[in-house]
């Protein structure tokens, strides 16, 4: 039998040697490379519609293929000899339609949708031949091409025939081809494997002729040997030694989110997904595997509580253009967001911010790829070594002309709402507080023994406005629109979609984030498929209106606090003369903020095949985004009777990326085995820029847009600018022998700009190795259950160089907000100069174990993985008799990340119209600082403890409330002697402040269950997480003191002591700052009382979704439609007390959104 | 085959190799565009006398020290000067409870050594610089070096021996001990005897922010004064009156302070256009009636004679609570900055010519104490000191009385001189509780002693 290339009609059919032949073979046009549309294979399985007068059958083939997804093989000269096709059918089985077109003497055979024609009749001489061949016994060799269902050769396919007992394996070449000599007459069974396609299994039958075979590997359907994005390239499940996780757009598009990070939450095992409040567009932090730097700015004073910690977020990489942003704040100026003020579990003071992330539509994503340990992360050298995130884009896939259409609106509301008190418990608890301190309430604003008290005297006794309704309580929606055209040939793919997205804020006021976005992707490949080039671009534009002030805080307002607002909307500032200045957040709701944030990213792949097995290629990537702000302060916000100014903001943040990637790809099949080899080089130029200018002054609310109204005296400027060039060469080696043994070895040197002359240069590398033992006969015939068995493990370095430009320089400033001094300017120095501080390095070991039952129905992941940064670079402190506080330097300290991750995949059960899929995943990260020396003498003296976690809070040991006093009592820095009154500082210090919480993630995962029946599809997706966190009175005993004139959370009643012999949670109320309580009282604030275990469970994801039927949607030239609910933050449940136990400590802030959204999906 | 991959791989490392170790690719712009480096801080006068500038600019932290206001407020409570309202941990100023992680005195300790970090550099800066003519590299090294020596001469008098740092390099000073208190003082009269020689009378730019030859002459009066070094000390504050550019009676007690006031020898302007010096934030209400933090101590406005102008002029009044008059300090009266705006006063001829009053009167020209003396009272509407003419002890207490009233909450010089006289235990003993010999010296923050071990902790303080 021969092959031809349909497209090449020039070769016409010639009886040459078999071995010449095949040579042939490898102009592998012959399938016209439609790749399977997934959805209408799903939908239109194997039911064919034609209407072909009088046409080639090559034409037709084509035309079934667009519709079915299967792929023809057939010989040149068979086409021609069938002549031309008439045909008209509707819905027809394409069994029957290839009965009708495939008749005598053509005969076909499918073979895993692959349709096989051949001549039904062989020639007299090949019968004589073969009958012989048969007859003798005669051995026969048996040679081979497997391919994709793209016509690309597949290297280093394993391929085994065998018998009881024998078998023959080989494996493919750089053309994808296979010989095996000699072989005696059998009835075989040859399979076919290779990462990321379907296993192929064939019965063979050698009867002493020789065969030739061609076969078609598709793409696989099993999560195994799924193809994953990875640093540099792809792989599969089944071959990678890295700890490497992949979310998919499958699951990302059932989340209602607007920011992609969100749809990440308890997906990854290992990956920490912190939201840090409700608001439309605020700040996601992400972390990978733990805490793994120490850097902590000193402060001239050793005696505060908790210092700053810094929080180490991965790279985030987007189409292979490392996002120029990070995961840093687009914004500089205050606003709604930015009042937040977000302290849970993280304590690392992160001022909350707008996302940049918030500008990418996350419809618009294909898959968010994890990498986590060295082996997966170390090719990303320096930049990687606190894991890397990879966000790749859709692409445009070869087919018809697709345009599909997602709608869908949403209602928000607060997930986790808290009660407050209402006027009659505020007023009784307000009457108790008083009582407690001996003050009669009065209405005296000039009596300072603290018994003034409006809200017991003035204010109406009966009025009751819910603050906290009415500053979070509007229901809120979500308008999410996006539409995508794809499509294209082979060799010319494109997508472009579009997304719309608004998302309100629940405050009064006209507030929103809003969304514009436009993506595309463009492939061209050339036809001899040795050229090919990519190019991707996206824009968002992104506008969040909020306003500059907070009115969060202001759910603590008491209840019975006269109206804020006049009959006309208008701001009331008095009440029978009582001052409601500080209480009218409304004023500030009327500052407006605005922010636009545009988003800007292209990323460009040329490649080019030298040699069989050698391709030259580069990425290029361009990424910029860049943020405009303006926050004003109108007079009509401000309190007449005070002093007016109006005040206007300007700010621009820029960051942008240059990213230019050369690479080398080598692949070749050595031995038995796989090798490939990837080497590269890279160019990285980091900028970024801001500025901000502050005008006040104005003369009229209508000029607060532009500075040029204000008076020049009152403008002030500043700006900041950090610039990073980043080079490196690496390689990857990696050997894959007999499917069986893995070792994939990567090195790499980094140049970065951050360091001085003599050390920016540093070498990395890592090693990985796998064994697949399954592959092993006596564990696959011990173990017939087990379908798939790998044990892997990798260890590496990586490097960090968290600094700032110019850090090791002597830099001289212009002192700031100074007037000149004498006309003269004045700069002061502000760096040591230290040229010799270098990379923080990690040191990372990953074990893992897969496991895979039942034909691969339930995989199982567990994975040991160990972490340790040393040579940390740190900002270390200084006596101050050198000049400055600290300078930046290396330092032996040490910190370790220790944890075990499992992953389970099953699929429970698989039926014609029913499924049902499961996912579970479970992290346990522990966090410890192994080694620091000197740190007692140090001022990380009271942040860090040896064999501690780094989350480690310091603060007084916590007993209980005296029944006697009432007041709160503490241990003091013995741990045994009780006092209500602990001393501030360390023991060392006399004081009495010793570790008293650890704030890190105990443990946390998530499990999905996905069902779909017939056209019904469910996925229910929750997850949970343990901390140890601050609780609600972290706030009563910081900000809001409990008697105070503050609201307070309805948790707190019947809480408090009140007379001698109560035991009780709380202490005595105060009622002011000269209460003689209230020094406990901010004691407590500092004490492990504030702390309490946060466990929950979170129903994160609901969503159902309903496929019309086609039937129906044929009429009006619809090919696919759906409608679906998804739910976000449905449910929770929790033992954490008043607010969100995922923004703990908080409870005045906007908490989590419960997202619930109804759309409508179509194709055309 | 493998000579094939061999060779390949071999190539393609090496062309890897080439681009990552390209420091071309890797390499920026020589300095931020915010900041420079210190070599480009000092190519040329234009640009070095920023640095200058950056030492006087009035900010806590990276400037002036003693800006925030704190030499004035914790001496002026660890003498007799001052009590204190509030209950925060400026109070252990007035109680002699000081600990070593006290807020005050991790101000009084760090700023200097910042600002004395920054004299370092532009001495550094400036010496063997051939981008600088050698007028400009004498005059900045004198204004230098008078900086210098005014911040160890308050170092020593705080704390007594301390750490001293003439370098800039980090790792040579970052562990080191105490100096004695001689070392310091020596190291003040090197500078100041340098800064002589290389000073001129003229000031080098308007007003009188910046030291001329007779500021580091009146402070040398000061420190040999300190030092009983009677001759000198009275030699050089004789230098200075008679060099004609200062005077007293024709500057109003209400001009004292003023810019461009004619007794100024050195004074230093406001931190920002908007607010006045610090002690005004510190003393003067916010408004009529607002609460007072600082009140003058009852030894202080007792000691006034009647009919002193300075209580008028200098001293504030409030009425608290069952109608007590209370007092504050008035010198400075600008919280905002009036016209002509109020100057920090460093150096003024009213101290120099009680300085030379003393000296006189320890050299036994009894006569000429007492002149000095009466110049002084005869500003303030007084008339001639009664003091007994013929005894050494009554005139001394005649100046002491004077230096008390004259000097009161300007930068240490009560509290310094009840030390340096040996009368501060019988004085402070007598009039509040808790003085102790080892009070006198103020305790060494906690965190330094942690950061550098070497340095040890004054008597009477636990770490």
């Amino acid at each position: 039998m021969n092959f031809y290339p349909l497209t090449k009609r020039a070769l016409k059919s010639r009886r040459r040697p078999l071995n010449q032949l095949f040579r042939i073979m490898k102009l592998t046009a012959f399938i016209i490379t439609i790749a399977i549309l997934q959805v209408s294979a799903r939908v239109a399985a194997q039911k064919v519609t034609l209407n072909e007068q009088q046409v080639s059958l090559e034409k037709v083939f084509k035309d079934i293929r667009l519709q079915t997804g299967y792929d023809f093989l057939i010989d040149n000269g068979l086409v021609e000899k069938a002549g031309p096709v008439t045909i008209n059918v509707k819905n027809a089985d394409l069994k029957d339609v290839l009965d009708v077109i495939l008749q005598s003497p053509l005969a076909y055979e499918v073979v895993n949708k692959t349709v096989v024609v051949k001549n039904q009749q062989p020639s007299l001489f090949e019968n004589l031949k073969d009958k012989a061949a048969k007859l003798l016994a005669l051995p026969a060799d048996v040679h081979g091409k497997v391919i994709d269902s793209l016509g690309q050769p597949i290297i280093g396919a394993n391929v085994i025939l065998s018998i009881k007992g024998y078998s023959y394996g080989t494996v493919t070449d750089n053309k994808g081809e296979f010989q095996l000599n000699k072989l005696p007459q059998e009835r075989y069974t040859l399979v076919i494997t290779y990462v990321g396609y379907d296993k192929l299994e064939k019965v063979v039958d050698l009867n002493g002729s020789d065969l030739s075979l061609n076969l078609v590997l598709h793409n696989s359907s099993s999560v195994l040997d799924q193809i994953q994005v990875i640093a540099y390239g792809t792989e599969s499940k089944r071959f990678n030694v890295g700890s490497v996780t992949t979310v998919t757009a499958e699951d990302i598009e059932k989340q209602p989110v607007s920011n992609p990070l969100l749809a990440l939450q308890g997906q990854v095992a290992g990956l920490n997904i912190t939201a840090t409040s409700g608001i439309p567009g605020s700040q996601v932090l992400v972390q990978v595997r733990g805490q793994n730097s120490l850097n902590v700015f000193p402060n001239l004073n050793n005696t505060i509580a908790n210092p700053t910690k810094p929080y180490d977020q991965p790279l985030f990489i987007v189409d292979g253009v490392p996002f120029a942003a990070q995961n840093n704040n687009v914004n500089q100026l205050a606003s709604l967001v930015t009042a937040q003020t977000y302290t849970g579990g993280v304590n690392n003071g992160a001022q909350v911010g707008i996302s940049p992330f918030n500008n990418i539509d996350p419809a618009d994503i294909e898959s968010i790829t994890v990498l986590k340990d060295a082996d997966a992360t170390s090719i990303y050298g320096t930049q990687g070594a606190n894991g890397v995130i990879l966000i790749t884009t859709k692409k445009g896939k070869a087919g018809p002309t697709n345009f599909d259409l997602t709608v869908n609106t949403g209602f928000n509301s607060a997930s986790h709402p808290v009660q407050m008190l209402n006027t009659q418990q505020y007023v009784q608890l307000r009457e108790n507080a008083l009582a407690a301190d001996g003050l009669t309430p009065n209405s005296n604003p000039n009596d300072y023994t603290g018994a003034y008290a409006p809200d017991l005297t003035i204010f109406d006794q009966n009025k009751y406005t819910n603050w906290e309704k009415a500053i979070y309580g509007q229901n809120t929606s979500n308008t999410d629109v996006h539409g995508s055209l794809s499509g294209g040939t082979a060799n010319n793919t494109f997508i472009i979609s579009t997304g719309y997205d608004k998302s309100t804020y629940d405050y009064p006021g006209d507030f929103a984030d809003q969304r514009y976005t436009l993506h595309s992707s463009l492939h061209h490949g050339s036809t001899d498929n040795r050229f090919s080039v990519d190019l991707t671009t996206d824009f968002g534009y992104d506008q969040n209106n909020s306003s500059g002030f907070d009115g969060g805080s202001d759910v603590v307002l008491p209840p019975n606090l006269p109206n804020l607002l006049g009959p006309s909307g208008n701001l009331i500032w008095n009440y029978k003369g009582v001052d409601l200045t500080t209480d009218q957040f409304y004023a500030g709701l009327q500052e407006p903020t605005y922010l636009q944030n545009y988003n800007f990213n292209t990323a460009f792949h040329i490649s080019y095949k030298l040699l069989e097995g050698l391709t030259i290629s580069a990425n290029m990537g361009y990424n910029r985004n860049s943020t405009n702000e303006n926050s004003q302060m109108p007079a009509a916000a401000q309190n007449p009777a005070g002093f007016v100014l109006r005040q206007s903001n300007f700010g621009v943040t820029t960051f942008q990326t240059v990213n230019i990637e050369p690479q080398i790809n080598y692949t070749k099949k050595i031995g038995r085995g796989i090798f490939s080899a990837l080497v590269g080089g890279t160019y990285k130029k980091n900028v970024s820029n801001s500025t901000q200018v502050d005008a006040s002054g104005y003369s009229s609310d209508f000029l607060l847009n532009s500075v040029n109204d204000a008076p020049q005296t009152s403008v002030y400027n500043m700006d900041t600018y950090d610039i990073y060039r980043y080079s490196a060469g690496f390689a990857r080696l990696n050997y894959i022998y007999n499917s069986e043994f893995i070792l994939n070895l990567t090195g790499r040197r980094d140049g970065s700009s951050n360091f001085g002359p003599t050390h920016q240069f540093g070498d990395f590398g890592s090693a990985g190795a796998g064994w697949i033992f399954t592959e092993e006969k006596a564990v696959a015939k011990a173990l017939p259950f087990m379908s798939f068995g790998k044990l892997s493990g990798s260890y590496g370095t990586s490097g960090t160089d968290g600094a700032y430009a110019y850090q090791f320089l002597s830099l001289y400033k212009t002192i700031q907000y100074f007037p000149a001094f004498q006309g003269i300017s004045p700069t002061s120095p502000f760096n040591l100069y230290n040229p010799d501080y270098s990379w923080a390095v990690k040191k990372s070991l990953n074990v893992a174990l897969d496991l895979g039952f039942f034909n691969n129905r339930v995989l199982l992941n567990a994975t040991y993985y160990r972490d340790r940064e040393g040579n940390q670079l740190v900002q270390s402190p200084l006596p101050i008799q050198v000049g400055l506080p600290a300078v930046l330097e290396n330092l032996n300290a040490t910190v370790q990340n220790k944890g075990y991750e499992f992953t389970i995949n099953t699929t429970n059960i698989q039926t014609k119209n029913f499924s049902w899929k499961t996912n579970f995943n479970l992290t346990f990260n522990r966090n410890k600082l192994i080694a620091f020396p000197n740190l007692a003498n140090s001022t990380y003296a009271n942040t860090y403890v040896i064999g501690q976690p780094t989350t480690i809070v310091y603060g007084f040991k916590y007993k209980d409330v005296n029944p006697t006093t009432g007041l709160f009592e503490f241990y003091k820095a013995d741990g045994k002697t009780v006092t209500s009154n602990p001393a501030y500082g360390l023991p060392s210090a006399g004081g009495d402040e010793v570790p008293i919480a650890d704030q890190q993630v105990k443990y946390m995962g998530g499990f999905g269950n996905n069902f779909t029946y017939k056209q019904f599809s469910l996925y229910i997706f929750c997850q949970f997480a343990d901390q140890n966190a601050q609780n609600y009175l972290a706030q009563v005993y910081t900000s809001y003191q409990l008697g105070f004139e503050y609201n307070e959370p309805e948790a707190v009643l019947g809480n408090y002591w009140e007379k001698p012999g109560d035991v009780a949670q709380l202490q005595r109320l105060a009622s002011g700052y000269s209460s003689s309580a209230i020094n406990t009282a901010l004691k407590f604030g500092q004490s492990s009382g504030i702390y309490s275990n946060d466990t929950y469970l979170r129903v994160k994801t609901v969503s159902f979704s309903y496929q019309l039927p086609n039937t129906f949607l044929n009429k009006v030239y619809i090919k696919g439609a759906s409608v679906f609910v998804n739910a976000q933050n449905l449910f929770t449940f929790t033992n954490y007390k008043a607010g969100d136990p995922e923004t703990p400590g908080l409870f005045t802030g906007l908490p989590v959104q419960r997202i619930l959204a109804f759309g409508l999906n179509l194709k055309f | 085959m493998f000579f094939d991959i061999n060779k390949i791989m071999i190539g393609l490392l090496l062309v890897a190799a080439s681009f990552a170790s390209c420091k071309k690719l890797i390499e920026i712009p020589q300095n931020p565009p915010a900041e420079i480096t210190r070599q480009e801080q000092f190519t040329d006068s234009a640009s070095a006398i920023s640095a200058v500038a950056g030492v006087y600019t009035y900010d806590t932290g990276t400037g002036f020290a003693y800006s925030d206001g704190t030499l004035t407020y914790s001496t002026g409570l660890s003498s007799d000067e001052l009590t204190y309202t509030q209950t925060d941990d400026r109070q252990e100023f007035y109680n002699y409870t000081l600990t070593p992680i006290n807020s005050g005195i991790t101000s009084l300790w760090s700023y200097p050594y910042q600002s004395i970090y920054q004299v370092n550099d532009v001495l550094n800066g400036v010496t063997n610089n051939n981008g600088l003519s050698a007028s400009f590299v004498k005059q900045v090294t004198g204004e230098m070096e008078v900086v210098r020596a005014l911040y160890y001469f308050n170092m020593v008098n705080l704390f007594g021996g301390v750490p001293l740092v003439t370098t800039t390099n980090y790792a040579a000073n970052e562990h080191i001990p105490r100096n004695t208190a001689a070392a310091i003082y020596s190291q003040v009269f090197k500078d100041l005897a340098d800064a002589r020689k290389k000073l001129t009378s003229a000031y080098p730019s308007s007003g009188r922010a910046r030291p001329n030859l007779y500021t580091a002459v009146a402070l040398l009066a000061k420190v040999n004064l300190y030092q009983g070094n009677w001759q000198n000390a009275y030699n050089e504050a004789d230098s200075v009156i008679k060099s004609g550019l200062y005077s007293i009676a024709d500057v109003p007690l209400s001009g004292v302070f003023l810019d461009g006031s004619n007794e100024a020898i050195w004074q230093i302007p406001a931190a920002t256009d908007y607010s006045g010096v610090a002690d005004a934030q510190l003393f003067v209400p916010y408004y009529p009636g607002a609460p007072l933090n600082y009140l003058l101590a009852t030894p202080l406005v007792s000691a006034f004679e009647a009919g002193d102008q300075r209580f008028q002029n200098w001293v504030g009044s409030a009425v608290s609570g069952a109608n007590t008059t209370v007092y504050y300090p008035y010198k400075y009266k600008d919280r905002q900055p009036g016209t002509p705006p109020e100057d920090q006063m460093i150096l003024r001829l009213g101290e120099v010519y009680l300085i030379r009053a003393e000296a006189a009167a320890h050299l036994s020209n009894l006569t000429q104490a007492l002149a000095d003396v009466n110049v002084i009272r005869a500003r303030a509407g007084l008339a001639a000191s009664t003091a007994d003419a013929t005894s050494q002890a009554a005139v001394l207490n005649a100046v002491m009385h004077e230096r008390q009233i004259e000097l009161f909450c300007e930068w240490g010089n009560r509290w310094y001189d009840l030390k340096r006289t040996g009368t501060a235990a019988t004085v402070l003993g007598a009039e509040k509780t808790g003085y102790s010999a080892d009070a006198a010296l103020y305790p060494i923050p906690e965190a330094q002693i942690q950061l550098d071990n070497l340095l040890i902790q004054n008597p009477g303080y636990t770490n």
